[in-house]
């Protein structure tokens, strides 16, 4: 950077921009130390960077404005200690396998039980679900830039004894020949649901990330009213005698069927 | 008794709550809400703690369940149709050169204009700004929190204090 911004100021005075990152620390050494060498000769933008921190140190006061009521944080922990509490992750839970039905009667079921969720599925949402918003959050959570699935890895080989003693149901996998054209496993996570223990697959289709939510359907025998879409995500769900599924993500409707339906088809491998 | 894992949810989480009321009460102007979503908030991340990354934001993870819980409220809904103009490419920083000398008149010792101003910024200005002066986090989180690209956090954050500086200037004829 020229040391001579007087003489031109019209290019050498900082953007607004490059002002504001500097008043919230946002600037890397460098390019901080460029414009504590101009601030030096100039006393416009001395100013400028002036009035930007005062107002900044004045919003700030402003801005912390709503104090909670004295009761309200006891009413929290209260509420908090009230939950289901999360234990360790590395839980030896003696889990008891439950074996899958192998009848030729269980794939036709389970082909009318998938079509008929899927039809329903396609609803609006209209009133808020809880279950809903808590899919959303937790796929979106995958969706951030920080985070890491526990499990990475495309080999169903490893991703599925991963859960082995974690989750006390257990579930198959399909082979990735047998997932749908451009399917991806990509990782798995273990994560609550409705305050049930439940395995977080995630898949890619086309680019689009896929969060496929596993539960057990001995603890929650339904799924209650959820919206076929919310904030632009298609939430669609299967079961199985032993499983709910829950997909969401913003792929074409029709793909996201395709995956639940390998899913469904690969826990009747006989 | 809670178990530790609870235990240490509680204790990152618990010394968050003035700020995460404080804004919850900015997003719904609302007391009763404002503390059903802070409580949602902590219970929701609570049950999502495992999937929390050690190492990353704690604070913008909970800001982000606080925003996305926000969104599923009937306030939040009403909000979310509205559609904010303003990040539209076109209309912005066509103006802003940032404070000019005159700007440094502006009285910032007046709490109550200060307060109005605030009041009267457009909410997707005051959440970014509030996020970024009160909060201190950082651009590229703010992004995250709110699901939008860090340019337009840029942008939101230049076109709120340039609100604000015009919004505090007829003040300082009255108060002179």
């Amino acid at each position: 950077m020229s040391q001579t911004p007087q003489t031109n100021p019209a290019i050498e005075h900082l953007s607004p921009g490059t002002l504001n990152a500097f008043i919230d620390g946002e600037l890397s050494p460098a390019e901080r130390q460029a414009v504590e060498q101009h601030l030096a000769t100039c006393h416009a933008c001395t100013l400028r960077v002036l009035s930007a921190t005062q107002l900044k140190t004045a919003t700030a006061g402003a801005g912390r404005r709503f104090v909670p009521p004295p009761e309200a944080l006891s009413r929290l922990t209260a509420q908090l200690r009230s939950q289901p509490q999360i234990e360790p992750l590395p839980q030896k839970r003696k889990s008891t396998p439950i074996h899958l039905v192998r009848t030729a009667i269980w794939a036709t079921l389970a082909a009318a039980i998938l079509l008929t969720v899927s039809l329903l599925g396609w609803r609006e949402l209209h009133p808020p679900s809880t279950l809903a918003a808590e899919l959303l959050d937790q796929h979106l959570a995958t969706l951030s830039s920080g985070a890491t699935p526990q499990v990475i890895s495309t080999d169903r080989h490893t991703v599925k004894p991963w859960f082995q003693g974690r989750l006390p149901f257990s579930f198959n996998l399909p082979d990735n020949t047998a997932l749908p054209p451009d399917t991806v496993l990509k990782g798995a996570d273990l994560t609550y649901l409705n305050n049930q223990p439940a395995a977080l697959l995630l898949f890619t289709i086309h680019k689009h990330e896929v969060s496929v939510f596993l539960t057990q359907r001995a603890t929650s025998p339904t799924l209650g009213d959820l919206p076929g879409t919310r904030r632009g995500f298609t939430i669609h769900s299967a079961t199985t005698p032993d499983l709910h599924m829950i997909a969401v993500s913003d792929v074409n409707p029709a793909d996201l069927d395709l995956l639940l339906a390998a899913l469904v088809q690969a826990q009747n491998p006989g | 008794m809670p178990s530790s894992r609870t235990e240490d949810f509680e204790q990152l989480a618990l010394p968050l709550f003035p700020s995460l009321y404080n804004h919850a009460f900015w997003l719904t102007r609302n007391q009763a809400e404002a503390e059903d979503l802070a409580q949602e908030t902590f219970t929701k991340s609570l049950r999502a703690f495992d999937s929390f990354q050690p190492g990353t934001n704690f604070k913008a993870w909970m800001f982000r369940i606080l925003r996305n819980s926000f969104l599923t409220t009937r306030t939040g809904i009403a909000a979310s149709r509205t559609v904010f103009l303003e990040d539209h490419p076109e209309t912005l920083d066509t103006a802003d050169r940032g404070p000019t000398p005159e700007d440094n008149l502006i009285r910032l010792d007046n709490q109550a204009a200060l307060h109005a101003a605030l009041e009267q910024l457009p909410p997707p200005l005051r959440e970014a700004l509030l996020l970024c002066d009160v909060e201190e986090i950082k651009y590229k989180d703010i992004a995250n929190i709110l699901d939008v690209p860090i340019g337009t956090v840029m942008s939101r954050i230049s076109r709120a204090r340039r609100t604000l500086r015009q919004l505090l200037q007829p003040q300082l004829g009255e108060s002179l």
